[in-house]
């Protein structure tokens, strides 16, 4: 049979009508969850990077009833900061941090004491660099290195250094091997956002 | 066309999938399994195969999409117009991997993580383009989908397979549970890398050829 323009262009929009009606319907159906996934996930790293005890399987709505007992969040600016009165490490504050990586955006947690010039940790909850090397920022290895590190250098200057020739200032931490253009972008991503927070008014020292 | 399909199965009496279900479910598990024998599919089958719970996932989705846009590309082959027909094709096909994409981000939010954009990706993939023009667009509905099945099952045997021996090898446990003891296993992490996949995938193809003699040059001796 033979069929004319017209018959392929009507064909086209049934088609096209009933598939994106059914991955509506599909999409209203999983809205919900797939929010409280996304919310989930956040409050996840947020804990994380705070270091307020959580199961490491927990639910979402655990996840979010811990986030609740236990974290403040405070509006000022344009940043969101999260508070959490940690057992041993006293008073913390963490704020969101990111900017452009070596193969996409990098973006995590920077957590600081309550003297705002002492990093308590730092979190990559984003990352696409090159796995096995500039990847290797997200593994413990890296990151615990931010514990307790001086925000400012040396001479009082805020900034942190990620170095290739060994750690040795009170602001330096090892960079990794191999992976020098993710080390050096996660350094400038790091002061940017450090300096902004030390040169600020608003926290008391 | 139509009419003649009809009167074929109406004199036949073969059943539903004008009996070659058998043959066309051995034919996509086996004789031209989608990965082994025609190496279709590589990009996800190396991507996602570090881990073996990865790869089920993954074979699961493949299949579901086979199977779906198998039934669909056969139900409406009479219909559709000749000139858009890969169009129509690939339409149906992003439908269903989008739905199990927003599917497992509601309900399998790690896992959705974990295969990061090759559940997307999916929509791309030969399998599923090739066995909707190869097959579905010639053949009615019920045996399209025993091929969709099949192909979908080839494919993800195959992940399986590499998944677990990627998985064993590279952390020396499967599903996350530690197996090997590591007292004297040493994990060797180049299985979980890239070119353990490249490395596993190659030996699986020249073990599955040489079983099943597939992909033997004309004339060679066994």
């Amino acid at each position: 049979m033979k069929r004319g323009s017209l018959y392929t262009l009507a064909y086209a929009a049934v088609l096209g009508l009933v598939c994106a009606l059914t991955l509506s319907a599909v999409d209203g159906f999983t809205a919900t969850r797939k929010a409280a996934n996304a919310r989930a996930e956040e409050v996840r790293n947020i804990l994380t990077v705070l270091g307020v005890p959580v199961d490491a399987d927990a639910a979402p709505q655990e996840l979010l009833r811990v986030f609740e007992d236990n974290v403040t969040e405070e509006e000022r600016g344009t940043r969101t900061f999260y508070s959490y009165e940690h057992s041993a490490k006293g008073f913390l504050r963490a704020v969101r941090f990111g900017g452009p990586g070596l193969w996409g955006r990098v973006e995590g947690f920077l957590c600081f004491e309550e003297d705002m010039r002492t990093i308590s940790a730092v979190t990559f909850y984003r990352q696409e660099e090159t796995p096995g090397l500039g990847g290797e920022i997200s593994s413990s290895a890296f990151t615990d290195q931010f514990e307790g590190l001086s925000a400012v250098g040396p001479d009082g200057s805020p900034g942190i250094r990620v170095v290739g020739d060994g750690a040795d200032d009170i602001n330096e931490v090892d960079a990794i091997s191999g992976a020098t253009m993710t080390s050096d972008k996660v350094e400038d991503m790091l002061n940017r956002t450090l300096e902004e927070m030390i040169g600020r008014d608003g926290f008391d020292g | 066309m139509a009419r003649a399909d009809k009167q074929a199965c109406a004199t036949c009496g073969k059943g539903v999938c004008d009996g070659k279900g058998v043959v066309t479910f051995k034919d996509g598990v086996w004789h031209i399994n989608p990965v082994a024998v025609q190496v279709l599919g590589i990009c996800s089958a190396l991507a996602v195969t570090n881990r073996l719970e990865n790869s089920l996932v993954m074979g699961a989705a493949l299949i579901f999409v086979t199977v779906g846009s198998n039934l669909f590309v056969s139900l409406l082959r009479n219909i559709t117009p000749r000139r858009i027909r890969m169009i129509a094709e690939v339409a149906i096909i992003a439908t269903f991997v989008i739905v199990f994409d927003q599917v497992l981000k509601a309900y399998y939010w790690e896992m959705s993580k974990q295969l990061g954009p090759y559940v997307g990706l999916i929509i791309t993939n030969c399998i599923v383009m090739g066995r909707a023009e190869a097959f579905a667009l010639s053949n009615r509905p019920m045996v399209s989908m025993v091929d969709g099945l099949a192909n979908g099952l080839g494919y993800a045997a195959v992940l399986a397979i590499i998944g677990f021996f990627r998985e064993l090898i590279g952390t020396g446990g499967l599903f996350g549970h530690q197996l090997l003891s590591e007292a004297w296993y040493t994990p060797n992490q180049l299985a979980v890398l890239a070119p353990g996949a490249f490395i596993a995938l190659g030996f699986l193809i020249a073990i599955f050829n040489a079983i099943s003699g597939a992909n033997r040059e004309e004339g060679s001796q066994r």
